[in-house]
């Protein structure tokens, strides 16, 4: 949307640049100052305003740390299953297996509880228990947008590459990876999103993110309407504000201006 | 102007699964010939093509290029491909990339070549197939035959010694063949070693120095194109000629 508030003659990157600019500092600006917003709002919220904007924070945090995990290993695993080695393609498809195939709050539990008992040592704390199961979660569904993306790129694109005598690692870098991730970036930004969503049920082994602080907030003070629509209200800010930011990367590589 | 093998392809078979493609086929390119190869489609010509440059391997008999097997050795493999340009049917141009960033990626990154100078070389290639304008567009804004010129410079851009063209003008709506010819018929003057697989006679007929005929995953037949056109060796041959010059 805010695309189209830019100057008219300003180049498509330009404006891409720009959107995302603004969208990353709005961003900034809003989690800054989350506790005097909330500080605004009625009671109970106010005099709670900065355990919800910790807890916002907290959110903010888990859903990019866990995204940057989950990218890495979607695009890790992508790779893996369009390996031409056997090895590789088992491993992802097993991963892809038992990650789709399960709960994700079952994961979060397992990791939290479970592992410790299976790795000796392995305790980790709620927070990074939970990055890691939002993160392997998040990487089984990327890898299958990248994984639609890789094969969306047309074979004689590759074709081309080779004969020119392109080693596979450039074939790879600059001619398939631009034209995949493309294709990749919308599921991409979708999975994103859900992860934001999701990251909620962190709050099951006592992460203290928004959903958290807004249920214990509502069961102290009996007042569920208030509580759980601020709740609901920052999700939609952040999200809103996460796919301002992705908008613009879309519009960075639409070079035949087919988005409008 | 012919000078020694460049290409020697000597008995060589493949199949797609049980169908056969290519049977005992043994030919040779010469440095500074242009030889056209013509044949009904699904005769093996494209796939003799592909097979050079190791597109599609071969199963068995031996290509070799200026002396070098065509094989498996990725290195040995990339700096034959280096030498061997290729245009597609499908033009096959990078679609994310500008028209001069297509010609100058394959210098910059197995060459080196600083992009000042990538581009100085792109620009002369642009102006030898008429396209110097169309520098910052991409792919999409162009005609297919504006395209299909790019890909020509795009392939010259690596200086190769030979260049394999695998039906160039078939996927063209019919005024825009000609451009395409054009700049393959000055290509061939300036004395390029040229492979090509077309359905374009009067190409053929003024361009070749011989016209190779692939019937059935082999080439049944060899001649001049004077003597192949005029005199045309059997039924199947006038057959096939009739069909494409009605």
């Amino acid at each position: 949307m805010p695309i189209t508030l830019w100057p008219a003659h300003w180049t498509r990157l330009q404006r891409s640049n720009a959107t995302l600019v603004s969208a990353l500092l709005l961003l900034v600006l809003v989690m800054a100052t989350l506790g005097w917003l909330f500080s605004w709002l009625p009671e109970p919220i106010a005099s709670s305003a900065q355990t919800f904007a910790e807890g916002a924070r907290t959110t903010l945090w888990l859903t990019l740390v866990s995204g940057a995990v989950g990218l890495v290993l979607g695009t890790a695993t992508a790779l893996a299953r369009t390996a031409r080695w056997t090895l590789p393609r088992w491993i992802a498809r097993f991963y892809l297996w038992v990650i789709r195939g399960t709960p994700l709050l079952v994961q979060i539990l397992f990791v939290y509880f479970a592992l410790p008992m299976l790795v000796p040592g392995l305790r980790l704390p709620e927070f990074w228990a939970a990055v890691l199961a939002l993160g392997l979660n998040a990487g089984a569904y990327n890898s299958e947008a990248i994984r639609a993306g890789l094969l969306a790129v047309p074979q004689g694109q590759t074709e081309a590459a080779r004969a020119l005598g392109l080693s596979r690692r450039h074939v790879f870098l600059d001619v398939v990876m631009p034209q995949a991730f493309k294709m990749a970036l919308p599921p991409l930004v979708s999975n994103f999103v859900a992860l934001l969503k999701d990251s909620s049920l962190a709050y099951a082994i006592g992460v203290v993110e928004l959903t958290n602080v807004g249920n214990r907030l509502q069961s102290e003070t009996f007042q569920p309407i208030a509580t759980l629509s601020t709740v609901a209200l920052t999700y939609l800010v952040l999200t809103t504000l996460v796919t301002q930011a992705t908008q613009a990367i879309e519009y960075r590589f639409d070079i035949e201006g087919r988005a409008q | 102007m012919k000078g020694p093998p460049y290409i020697v392809v000597d008995r060589v078979c493949k199949s797609f699964g049980a169908h056969p493609v290519l049977c005992d086929v043994s030919t040779q390119f010469c440095t500074g010939e242009v030889s056209v190869i013509i044949g009904a489609s699904g005769s093996g010509k494209s796939t003799l093509l592909r097979a050079i440059n190791r597109l599609e391997p071969h199963d068995s008999g031996s290509i070799t290029i200026g002396g070098v097997p065509v094989g498996p050795h990725e290195a040995t493999l990339q700096r034959q491909r280096i030498d061997v340009g290729m245009v597609f049917q499908q033009f096959n141009l990078f679609g994310h990339m500008t028209v001069l960033d297509n010609l100058t990626l394959a210098p910059r990154r197995i060459h080196g070549t600083a992009r000042s100078q990538a581009n100085a070389q792109a620009m002369a290639l642009l102006q030898r197939v008429g396209l110097q304008e169309h520098a910052a567009k991409y792919p999409w804004q162009l005609s297919g035959g504006q395209q299909q010129r790019v890909a020509i410079a795009r392939a010259l851009a690596m200086q190769p010694k030979v260049m394999l063209f695998d039906e160039p003008t078939s996927a063209l709506d019919p005024e825009m063949v000609q451009e395409v010819l054009d700049v393959m018929r000055e290509l061939a003057h300036a004395g390029m070693t040229m492979v090509v697989v077309t359905h374009e006679m009067g190409f053929a007929r003024e361009v070749a120095d011989r016209v190779l005929f692939f019937d059935q995953g082999r080439i049944t037949h060899e001649a001049a194109p004077a003597e192949f056109f005029d005199q045309p060796a059997n039924a199947r041959i006038r057959a096939f000629i009739g069909r494409l010059s009605q």
